[in-house]
């Protein structure tokens, strides 16, 4: 029987709603907004942070040794795979590997390769270069065991090169893709060594076509490190060594590190300070894009209020009809709330649904304002973020409806009738 | 004699504008037996408002007795004035007040929403029949005319089953010829029902088909008149009813004035008597 009375509540609500359409719809639509926003956000701080977990445990390892310098440009180094280089000593592989602690390491060595017809440019940016990786296959492999040969027509017999082989490259899934190179086709790299100014052009067989893996490693022309660095003209150089530790936690972590910050021109980044730099690039951002969600909110309370308000005041007489007719103080205050509680709803529905259907656009905006170097999507709505953001929203009712609803049963349905009229 | 439903003694409704106190009700002794109609006269400002607010407990008086249902009712805060009229006063009111996003249907059963009380579709139907609204059942008020928006208010009224009604310038916003029906439908209200009406209203036509006839001036009641209506409604005539369809101007004919001034609670003759105040 309650339950039928409370429908009857809810119909009357929304026939009170429908009275008005433009006016509550102008109020869905303000609610709907912020809480677009808000989703936006929520989606954004969890894909990234998730997008995040995927490009750092797709690298293979849990700390790096590299040369020092910045350590935003050390992370985002790793994950856009070639910019702001820097290098450290091929000894430093030789002293380190021998740690205890140690269970996986490979030495890598990244340069930038200028493709035909094209000029480097050392901004990260535009497709005239090819990135190199010159890595040591057995421990490489060691370290990411899920990598895989792409198969199908084209791409039979995908090998790793020999360690000497002076002639042979393996294309990552989408370097592959963007070059159209299959197994046995040539590539071609123009390659700068250091301290010269004339490229030098190089003719490579391409022995192998990686599957894709979601990372880095897609848009990578891997070959043998020594090759690399002496194409490179850096034959005693690195660009970091990637280690996995046998028993990985902050005690270890902070012991290797204390270990080993002791080498001149190194420094020790773990993939949890990596991860926590990564969000800290953002985080500022994020805050502010927060305090626009959280003013947006505010304005749609206001909003909400100053609605339910005037449709209080345009009903005067009809509170008081309803007084009269034997409602009581709650009845009132129930009418009045549920309807705010409604119009929030109607909200958070909307502005969900409005901000699942935007994700993509937010997505490529973000990604073309910042290149954050990550791999997969970096707004993840999820059914959580929607819940929240929708619960959210009838949190707001429930407080943004306490006071017109309180105003209205509390009036003396004498004078209500008589304001009325 | 029908029992006496509501009863007030020095009734007072005093307020306050700024150091001035307005005397809008000073003194009034009223009684409201079941079974008949009460009519209450006056000019504009004369309290017949603030006397029909205060009977049905709208309002709270700031001075004297007054019992509805045999409940003192005086210094009671608003939400036990509340719980006195739920269900047992019924309200009419000019303007109609129907709720227009809502059906006929769904403006008569609202009070059910607000007693708690389980909807009877039967029950509506039958209400609309007595109102002869049944086939505008689904329409919206806006599309009905003033005489059906006021027997939608009526059968809403009914739809609690009070043993009072209320009816503030129930005919105010009609014609004569749609007031005069109002009027007729609550007459059958009262024979077939035993209902104790309250009315006011401008038209002393109206009034006086009523059983008594209050007529307030300043405050006060200046007169208080049988009219005899309640026998004369057991034959369904109604001489004075035919006499007065010329509309608010038509003169009422002659009245014993002050006929019960020696005695404010009057008996009521004929119908209804033994109706039970529930």
């Amino acid at each position: 029987m309650n339950k039928t009375i409370f429908g009857r509540y809810m119909m009357l609500a929304v026939k009170n709603l429908r009275r008005r359409p433009v006016r509550t719809g102008l109020t869905v639509a303000g609610v709907g907004l912020a809480v677009t926003v808000a989703v936006s956000l929520g989606g954004f701080m969890l894909g990234y942070s998730s997008a995040i977990d995927k490009s750092i445990n797709m690298l293979g390892f849990q700390v790096m040794i590299m040369a020092k310098g910045c350590p935003y440009e050390a992370a985002t180094m790793m994950l856009k795979g070639g910019t702001g280089l820097l290098y450290l000593p091929a000894d430093t592989y030789d002293k380190v590997r021998g740690d205890a602690e140690i269970d996986t390491i490979t030495p890598i060595f990244v340069g930038v390769a200028q493709k035909q017809g094209s000029s480097i440019r050392d901004d990260g940016g535009g497709n005239n270069f090819s990135i190199i990786s010159g890595i040591d296959v057995p421990s490489y492999r060691v370290m990411k065991p899920w990598i895989n040969f792409k198969k199908g027509p084209g791409y039979e017999g995908g090998r790793w090169f020999a360690a000497e082989a002076r002639d042979e490259v393996v294309l990552g899934f989408e370097a592959a893709e963007y070059e159209q190179r299959k197994v046995g086709d040539t590539f071609y790299a123009s390659i700068t060594p250091a301290g010269k100014t004339d490229a030098v052009m190089h003719e490579f067989k391409v022995a192998g076509v990686l599957d894709r893996t979601g990372t880095q490693d897609d848009g990578t022309v891997f070959m043998p490190i020594d090759v690399a660095r002496e194409y490179f003209g850096r034959p005693d150089q690195l660009t970091i060594l990637g280690i996995k530790l046998k028993q990985f936690n902050g005690f270890k972590m902070r012991e290797f590190e204390a270990r080993w910050l002791k080498l001149p021109e190194v420094q020790v980044v773990g993939l949890q300070q990596v991860k926590n730099t990564l969000v800290n690039l953002v985080a500022t951002a994020q805050t502010m894009v927060a305090a626009v969600a959280a003013i947006a909110v505010i304005v749609a309370l206001i909003g909400v209020i100053n609605t339910i308000l005037m449709s209080v005041y345009e009903r005067t007489s009809e509170i008081g009809i309803m007084k009269a007719l034997g409602a009581r103080r709650g009845s009132i205050f129930q009418l009045i709330w549920l309807e705010t509680v409604m119009v929030c709803l109607a909200g958070g529905l909307t502005g969900s649904a409005a901000a699942i259907v935007g994700s993509g656009l937010v997505e490529r905006a973000i990604k073309s304002l910042a290149d954050l170097g990550l791999s997969g999507s970096v707004v993840r709505i999820t059914p959580g973020v929607v819940g929240y953001a929708v619960m959210g929203a009838v949190v707001l009712g429930f407080f943004g409806g306490l006071y017109p609803a309180w105003r209205a049963s509390s009036m003396r349905p004498v004078d209500a009738i008589n304001r009325g009229a | 004699m029908s029992e006496i439903v509501i009863e007030a003694r020095g009734l007072k409704r005093y307020y306050h504008r700024g150091s001035e106190t307005v005397k809008a009700l000073d003194g009034v002794d009223v009684s409201i037996r079941a079974g008949e109609i009460v009519a209450i006269l006056g000019p504009s400002g004369s309290g017949k408002t603030t006397l029909i607010n205060l009977l049905s407990c709208l309002d709270a008086p700031t001075g004297g007795e007054l019992f509805v249902g045999g409940r003192s009712v005086a210094g009671l805060s608003e939400e036990q004035l509340v719980e006195v009229r739920r269900g047992v006063i019924g309200f009419v009111f000019q303007q109609f007040a129907l709720l227009p996003t809502l059906t006929v249907t769904e403006n008569v059963e609202l009070p059910l929403m607000f007693l708690e009380r389980k909807v009877d579709s039967r029950r509506t139907l039958e209400i609309l029949d007595r109102v002869g609204l049944r086939d505008r059942a689904s329409h919206l008020p806006r599309e009905l005319s003033g005489g059906q928006m006021q027997r939608v208010a009526i059968a809403r009224a009914l739809m609690a089953d009070p043993k009072i009604l209320v009816a503030d310038e129930p005919t105010g916003n009609l014609d004569s010829a749609t007031g005069q029906s109002i009027i007729e439908l609550f007459q059958r209200l009262v024979r077939e029902q035993g209902l104790a009406i309250i009315l006011t209203t401008h038209n002393s036509a109206f009034g006086y088909e009523a059983d008594r006839v209050i007529t307030l001036q300043d405050g006060k009641i200046v007169s208080e008149e049988s009219t005899g209506k309640n026998a004369s409604r057991t034959t369904g005539a109604s001489p004075h009813l035919q006499a007065s369809t010329g509309g608010p101007d038509c003169a009422p004919p002659a009245h014993p004035q002050n006929s019960c001034s020696a005695e404010l609670v009057c008996d009521v003759p004929g119908a209804n008597a033994g109706q039970e105040y529930r």
